[in-house]
């Protein structure tokens, strides 16, 4: 059983995506063998106000309900955001949030993230940071093509250490040895399988030496990426028995308090 | 198959040609080539060709280039029935750089490897590339249509179009646009080469592993002009020919048949057609040391 933590519906502004609506993407899942994903709206990055995004998405994605889980993404930076989370989380029932600044225009270290991350982990609710979501070699004229990073994450951590925060699309190098400290080793944070090696990285090979698949999870980055290639990475994971389970699906339902014995 | 059912296992067991891997120099270049390897069993790749190029422009001397070489053909030397070599240079080192091309290739490389010293199409090129064309074996040349600060960084990287324009001075030549999924702009430089000669390939290695990448260019060029590579990316790039909405029969033809028919140019055939069975997947490959 397979559960993507990291997907997305909807139009991406620099390039034309398959896939990208909500009844494309169960097909895409049933192609690829996964049986739940978390998905989010990336129209609501980049819209001024991306509440409306935020509750179209809940209801693009209501008839498949038991299969698809839909993350709020919360702007910070924009007037009465805190309205928009609570909608989300009470009147939607959405199970987590995105946090994407690199396109909004603020930083992870700073008291405004602090906040946010603070009122979502008072609900409960997961936050999903991507790294990138797009590679920054090829950026298109109008895309900063920032990057959110490993320091970022301590940093959140730090400020709010109940919080659980997936970091999304990132590669794992030394630099995740910040999150391994001792204040750190055991909060709730998380990578994914999406962009990263595994057998000839010997970061990665290392951090699961560490840690098995304590601090990992499965996600595809679809549609952006091909789903085959985490798939591959999953297949290939050196971790076995109830640890792989927790990658492949386990962690997500957790972390998301979802009930998978609902869904069938 | 087309919109059918996504089969990693299977995919893993399909004999696949990586025709653009890295060794480095020295011992700790031949350790590198038994992680490759290892790696590559886990991966069904049952040879990778290899280079050990000067990155980022820089214009290094011969000595050093010779040296990067000789890890490159050690590394052969070690697997033999696994890694294939091919020969950096940097042309406009006109003597050393044809000498250095003679070395490598008596020394058993099958191919060149240019980095981003000069544009694909500066005259300074030429004589490789003359040289490529007679002997028929590929040229692999570091591509990415980059934008931004990493254009800046490195302004002497080709692109699709830079790629064209040389394919149609040389027709005869094997070229390969390296890495679509290497950064740069890859649907820019994809159809910046819908037109050019038959004998120009792409390679789909990099760590951008954007869906719809192979199936944009098998669009552009056709099945018969895409090449399986790595660049260190090799889960990833497993993964993307495999999740590809693409027929068995184009991801055979882009995993290993493309890259045999590069070898049959030089009358060499590919290490699975002469490998023996469970040498891949898991298993000790033949020469593993």
């Amino acid at each position: 059983m397979l559960f993507d933590l990291n997907a997305w519906i909807g139009s991406w502004p620099f390039r034309s995506m398959w896939d990208n609506t909500a009844p494309a993407m169960l097909e895409r899942m049933d192609r690829h063998g996964i049986n739940w994903a978390a998905v989010s709206s990336l129209e609501a990055i980049f819209h001024r106000n991306g509440q409306p995004a935020n509750e179209k998405l809940a209801e693009d994605v209501a008839p498949y309900s038991r299969r698809l889980f839909p993350l709020a993404t919360i702007n910070p930076s924009y007037v009465k955001w805190e309205d928009d989370l609570k909608y989300c989380h009470e009147k939607l029932n959405m199970k987590g949030v995105r946090l994407v600044p690199q396109y909004q225009g603020w930083e992870l270290k700073s008291a405004m993230a602090v906040k946010a991350v603070q009122a979502c982990t008072e609900r409960g609710l997961l936050i999903c940071i991507p790294h990138r979501l797009e590679d920054p070699r090829q950026a298109h004229p109008i895309d900063p093509g920032r990057t959110v990073e490993y320091d970022d994450v301590v940093y959140l951590l730090r400020a709010v250490p109940a919080a659980k925060i997936v970091l999304q699309n990132i590669r794992v190098t030394p630099a995740i040895n910040a999150l391994l400290q001792p204040d750190l080793i055991d909060k709730e944070w998380y990578v994914d399988l999406a962009l990263t090696e595994v057998h000839f990285n010997q970061a990665t090979l290392s951090f699961l030496d560490k840690v098995g698949g304590k601090h990992l999870v499965f996600g595809t980055h679809s549609p952006h990426s091909y789903a085959g290639s985490a798939l591959v990475k999953l297949e290939l994971l050196p971790v076995a028995g109830d640890e792989k389970a927790d990658v492949c699906y386990r962690h997500a339902a957790r972390l998301l308090n979802v009930n998978l014995m609902e869904t069938e | 198959m087309v919109d059918g059912r996504i089969d990693v296992k299977a995919g893993l067991l399909e004999p696949k040609i990586d025709v653009h891997a890295h060794v480095l120099p020295g011992e700790e270049g031949l350790r590198q080539s038994d992680r490759l390897v290892a790696v590559a069993d886990k991966l069904g790749i049952t040879e990778l060709w290899c280079s050990a190029p000067i990155a980022g422009g820089r214009m290094a001397s011969p000595e050093e280039i010779r040296r990067n070489n000789d890890g490159v053909i050690a590394a052969m030397r070690r697997h033999p029935r696994r890694i294939r070599g091919l020969c950096f240079v940097i042309p406009g080192y006109y003597t050393e750089a044809i000498a250095e091309v003679e070395r490598c290739l008596a020394a058993g490389m099958i191919g060149i490897k240019l980095y981003n010293q000069y544009k694909i199409h500066d005259p300074a090129v030429w004589p490789i590339i003359k040289l490529a064309a007679e002997r028929r074996i590929p040229v692999l040349e570091h591509c990415a249509h980059l934008t931004g600060k990493t254009l800046a960084e490195q302004p002497l990287t080709s692109d699709g179009a830079d790629m064209a324009r040389i394919s149609e001075r040389f027709p005869d030549a094997i070229l390969i646009n390296a890495h679509i999924g290497g950064g740069g702009d890859l649907e820019w430089s994809l159809r910046a080469l819908r037109d050019a000669s038959p004998n120009l390939y792409v390679d789909v290695s990099g760590s951008n592993l954007e869906d719809g990448q192979i199936e944009m260019a098998v669009a552009e060029l056709g099945a018969s002009r895409v090449l399986f590579a790595t660049d260190s990316t090799m889960e990833g790039c497993v993964g993307k020919v495999i999740g590809a909405r693409l027929s068995r029969k184009e991801k055979e033809m882009i995993f290993r048949l493309n890259a045999a028919d590069i070898l049959a140019k030089q009358g060499l055939q590919p290490f699975y057609q002469t490998q023996a069975a469970g040498t891949i997947n898991g298993e000790a490959s033949a020469d593993a040391v």
